[in-house]
C-alpha cells in the first residue's frame, strides 16, 4: 500500500502480493535444487506452475517484459518436464532462474513504488532460449512426439449407424466465424465437431486437420470453419445448437441438396473413428500427496498491516479506558460487590483481547531467515568459499514490526561473517577446520525478549586490532587491560569504525555495523558481541517483544508516579538505615545476602522534591537488566498495574532512564522507567 | 442470477475473473485454489457454472472436470487455459467441458463467452 494512505486498485495489490510470494517460493526451490544438483518432478512442476501463473497474471496486467520472460522460462521448464531424461546444466539453469527472479522482483519493486516496470528482460530471454536450444540439441532423439498417437485420429466422422436409421436426413452446410482474439480456433472447431457427432450421420469439414496442426487456426480466421453434415434434426434445432457456440461471431447455415465440390472431395476418403479420450499421464498423482505452500495457505487471509496497527492502538486505549472505569476515583470507598465482580470479568475479557491482537501481529521469523539463503549462495559463489547456513528456531514468532527492522541488519551480519569471519578454504584446512564454513542463525524466546543470534566458525575478532583502531580514532577512555572483551568488541558498533584494510564489494566501508546498531536501537533492542580468536564470532541481538502493553509496578516519588516494568524487578523491601553504606567516592551501596548492590535514588536522579529522603523511610526495589543489578530508592509502592506504553512525545528530547509514559486509571501520568538506562549511569 | 464457482491457484486470476463476472450480472458463490477443493465446493454449493484453470497443484483442471462431471453430468464447466495447452483443452472438451477461454482475457471476452452459458 502506498505510504500516503492512497490505496492501490485491488487487482494491482493482489498482483504485487502474489508475485512477491511466488518469487520467494521460487527462490527457495531454486537454491535447494541447485545445492543438491537434483531437480525432482515435484520441483519441476512447481517451477513450471509459478512461471505459468506469473506469465498469465502479468499478461492480464500488461507488464510485457515480465510476461515474456516468464513465458520463456515456462517453455524451458516445460521442456524439462516433458523430457525427463535430459541432462541439466544446473549451474547455468539456476543462475538464469535466479537472475530472472531478481529481474521480476526489481520490476515489482518499481511498480510498488509507483514507478514504471520499464526494465528489459531481453538479455535473460536470449540466455533462456539458448539454454533451451542447447538442451534440445543434446537431447535430440529423445524428444517425444506426442502427436504420433493422434495420427490415427479422425478427421471426419461417419456414423456407424448410417444405414440403419430410417429417418429422413437433410444435408446442411455451415460456415462458422469466431470472434477476433478468442484464440485456439482449431480447438473450438474441434469442439463443434465433437458436439455435433451425436446428432449427425456424416460430417466433413474444412480445414481438415483441427487436431494436430495449428496452421488451421489461420485458415479458420480467414475463411471460417466449413462443415458439411447430414442430420435428421429439424433446421431450427440445428440452428439453435450452432448458435450456442461460444465466441461465435457469424454463422452461415444452409440446407443443401448436395455438398459443394471441396466437401465432396473429402467424402471420398476413408472413415476413421473419432479418438477416444486418452488416459492422462500420471503426472498429477505425485502431486496429490504434496501440498504446496500455496495449498497450505487456504486457511490464511492477508490483512493490511495498517489495520492491525489501528486494532492494536484501539486495544491499548480500551485497556486504559477499562482502568479508568474500574479504578475511578468516584468509586473510592464504596462497597461494590456486584460491580467488582463485573469489572473483573471485563478485565479478563480485555486481557484475552489484548493477547489475541498481539498474537495476530506475531509472525514466524522463518521467512527472514530463509531470505539469507540467497545471500549465502550468491556470496559463497563469488568469494569461492563453501558455506553452510544453519537455521535454528525459525518457528520463533516476533512482531511484524520487528521483522521489518531486522532483515537488513541480519543481512549485514551474515555478509560480514562470510566476507571477513570465514577464512579461505586453504586457511581453514591449515587450521584443522572443516573446509566448509558454517554460519548459524538462531532465534529463541527468553521471557519477554526474543534473541536473534548470528554465529560463525571463522577466525573471530581481533581484540588488539580493534583496540588499536579505536585508539587511533580517539574512542578509548581506558587502557586495554581494563576493558572486557565485550566492551572492546562493541567498539565496532561505533560510526566510522572499520579495521579492514580493503573495502570489498560487500563490506568494509565502516558504515555497516553502526547502521545495524541504529536499526536494532529503533526496535528497542541491544547487541552484544562475543568472539574467540580462531574459533569464531557470535553476535546476539536481544529484542523486547511488543512493548505496547506491559505489567508494571506503580511507585511514588514525591508527587510523581513512575512505572517499573515487572520483568526487571527482582524484589522490593524496606531497608534499614545501617544497611546502606557508601564508598570513598560517595557512591551508595547496600548489602543483600552477601552481595553489594549500587543504590540509585530516584528523587536525586530525576530531581524531585520529596519528604522521603532517609533510607528507612522509603522502599528499595531491586532491579536488573541483562548485565547488572541495583536497587532503586523510592518513596512508596502503589501497586501492580497493567499499563499501555506510549512513546514520549516528540517535543521531549530522549530522557535517559525513561522508556515512555502512560495514563493511569485515575487520569494521572506515570513515567515508565528504562531500567537499563538508569543502571548505565 | 447465474451462480459461478471460480477455480484457479492464483489469487490474482480468481480476483480478475470474479470482478469481471460480478460486473456483468453473475454471482460468485465460491472460489477454489485447486481441483480437489473445486470438487468439494461444487458438492457444497451446486453452482450453475464452474470455471476451472488447467494448471493447478494437487489436482489439475482436467481431472477435476472429469470428477465433477461424473458427479453431475449437467454441470456447465468452462476451462481457463493458456496458449500451448491445445491437447489438454481438446481432452477437456471430450470430457464434457462446455467451452474454454484463453488467458489473458479481458472483460469483453468474458462477457461474450459467459452470456452464451
Amino acid at each position: 500500500m502506498s505510504e500516503d494512505g492512497i490505496s492501490r486498485e485491488p487487482m494491482l495489490e493482489v498482483y504485487l502480493f502474489e508475485a512477491t510470494q511466488l518469487m520467494e517460493q521460487l527462490e527457495e526451490i531454486s537454491i535447494e535444487c541447485e545445492k543438491n544438483k537434483k531437480i525432482g518432478t515435484e520441483a519441476i512442476n512447481e517451477i513450471f506452475r509459478v512461471m505459468h501463473t506469473i506469465k498469465s497474471s502479468s499478461a492480464m496486467m500488461m507488464f510485457n517484459n515480465i510476461t515474456v520472460l516468464a513465458h520463456s522460462l515456462e517453455d524451458l521448464f516445460y521442456f524439462i518436464r516433458e523430457n525427463k531424461a535430459v541432462t541439466i546444466d544446473f549451474e547455468n539453469l539456476f543462475d538464469l532462474v535466479l537472475s530472472g527472479i531478481d529481474f521480476i522482483k526489481g520490476e515489482v519493486s518499481k511498480i510498488e513504488n509507483d514507478g514504471e516496470a520499464d526494465g528489459s528482460s531481453e538479455t535473460l530471454m536470449l540466455k533462456s532460449s539458448s539454454l533451451l536450444q542447447n538442451m534440445k540439441e543434446a537431447n535430440g532423439a529423445v524428444i517425444k512426439n506426442e502427436s504420433i498417437q493422434q495420427k490415427e485420429d479422425t478427421q471426419f466422422y461417419i456414423s456407424s449407424y448410417e444405414n440403419s436409421s430410417k429417418e429422413v436426413k437433410q444435408k446442411y452446410l455451415a460456415r462458422i466465424f469466431y470472434e477476433d482474439g478468442c484464440e485456439m480456433e482449431n480447438v473450438r472447431a474441434f469442439t463443434v465437431v465433437h458436439n455435433l457427432k451425436d446428432i449427425v450421420s456424416e460430417m466433413y469439414h474444412i480445414p481438415e486437420d483441427i487436431i494436430e496442426s495449428n496452421d488451421s487456426v489461420e485458415a479458420i480466421r480467414k475463411n471460417g470453419f466449413l462443415i458439411g453434415f447430414s442430420t435428421s434434426l429439424a433446421k431450427e434445432k440445428v440452428e439453435e445448437e450452432l448458435n450456442g457456440i461460444i465466441f461465435l461471431r457469424e454463422l452461415e447455415l444452409l440446407q443443401v441438396e448436395e455438398y459443394p465440390p471441396e466437401i465432396k472431395a473429402l467424402k471420398v476418403k476413408k472413415e476413421i473413428v473419432l479418438e477416444e479420450p486418452t488416459e492422462q499421464e500420471e503426472t498429477n498423482k505425485e502431486e496429490v500427496e504434496h501440498i504446496t505452500k500455496s495449498g497450505k495457505q487456504q486457511s490464511i487471509i492477508s490483512v493490511n498491516i495498517s489495520k492491525l496497527d489501528m486494532l492494536l492502538d484501539l486495544v491499548g486505549e480500551i485497556v486504559i479506558s477499562e482502568a479508568m472505569v474500574t479504578k475511578n476515583p468516584d468509586l473510592e470507598g464504596l462497597q461494590l460487590d456486584n460491580f467488582n465482580k463485573a469489572s473483573r470479568q471485563l478485565r479478563k475479557l480485555t486481557n484475552e483481547l489484548q493477547d489475541i491482537v498481539m498474537s495476530i501481529r506475531m509472525v514466524p521469523i522463518s521467512m527472514t531467515f530463509h531470505k539469507m539463503n540467497r545471500i549465502v549462495r550468491d556470496m559463497s559463489k563469488k568469494l569461492n568459499k563453501e558455506v553452510e547456513l544453519e537455521i535454528i528456531g525459525e518457528e520463533t514468532e516476533v512482531d511484524k514490526n520487528i521483522i521489518d527492522h531486522i532483515s537488513d541488519p541480519l543481512m549485514h551480519l551474515v555478509r560480514n561473517s562470510l566476507d571477513h569471519g570465514l577464512e579461505e578454504k586453504e586457511e581453514r584446512i591449515a587450521c584443522g577446520k572443516p573446509e566448509m564454513g558454517k554460519i548459524t542463525l538462531e532465534a529463541k524466546n527468553a521471557g519477554s525478549d526474543v534473541f536473534i543470534i548470528v554465529r560463525d566458525d571463522g577466525r573471530g575478532l581481533d581484540r588488539r586490532r580493534i583496540y588499536e583502531k579505536a585508539k587511533l580514532q580517539g574512542l578509548v577512555t581506558k587502557p586495554e587491560e581494563e576493558l572486557t572483551d565485550k566492551e572492546i568488541f562493541s567498539y565496532i558498533l561505533l560510526p566510522g569504525f572499520s579495521t579492514n584494510e580493503s573495502v570489498t564489494e560487500y563490506s568494509g566501508r565502516g558504515v555497516g555495523m553502526d547502521v545495524v546498531k541504529k536499526n536494532i536501537d529503533s526496535i528497542g533492542g541491544t547487541i552484544s558481541i562475543e568472539s574467540v580468536t580462531g574459533k569464531g564470532s557470535k553476535i546476539s541481538i536481544k529484542i523486547p517483544l511488543t512493548l505496547a502493553i506491559i505489567d508494571g509496578l506503580e511507585v511514588a516519588v514525591g508527587i510523581s508516579k513512575y512505572t517499573i516494568p515487572i520483568t526487571t524487578i527482582r524484589e522490593s523491601f524496606k531497608p534499614k538505615e545501617n544497611e546502606v553504606i557508601a564508598d570513598a567516592e560517595g557512591n551508595e551501596m547496600i548489602m543483600i545476602r552477601g552481595e553489594a548492590y549500587p543504590i540509585y535514588r530516584l528523587h536525586r536522579i530525576f530531581n524531585i522534591s520529596t519528604k522521603v529522603t532517609s533510607s528507612n523511610e522509603g522502599i528499595m526495589v531491586m532491579v536488573e537488566d541483562n548485565t547488572k543489578a541495583a536497587c532503586l530508592f523510592i518513596d512508596s509502592l502503589i501497586g501492580e498495574q497493567q499499563v499501555v506504553v506510549k512513546a514520549l512525545p516528540n517535543y521531549i528530547k530522549k530522557a535517559k532512564g525513561i522508556a515512555g509514559c502512560t495514563i493511569l486509571g485515575d487520569g494521572n501520568i506515570s513515567l515508565i522507567l528504562d531500567v537499563s538506562g538508569i543502571l548505565d549511569r | 442470477m447465474k451462480r459461478v464457482l471460480i477455480t484457479d491457484d492464483a489469487a490474482f486470476m480468481r480476483l480478475s475473473l470474479k470482478t469481471m463476472l460480478e460486473r456483468n450480472g453473475f454471482e460468485i458463490v465460491g472460489e477454489a485454489e485447486n481441483g480437489a477443493i473445486a470438487i468439494e465446493k461444487y458438492k457444497l454449493l451446486k453452482p450453475d457454472i464452474v470455471t476451472l484453470d488447467i494448471t493447478m497443484p494437487v489436482m489439475d483442471g482436467l481431472e477435476a472436470l472429469k470428477q465433477i462431471k461424473a458427479f453431475d453430468k449437467s454441470v456447465k464447466v468452462v476451462m481457463i487455459s493458456a496458449m500451448g495447452q491445445e491437447k489438454i483443452v481438446r481432452e477437456s472438451v471430450i470430457s464434457g467441458a462446455l467451452g474454454f477461454i484463453i488467458k489473458p482475457f479481458n472483460e469483453e471476452t468474458i462477457v461474450k463467452a459467459f452470456n452464451k452459458l
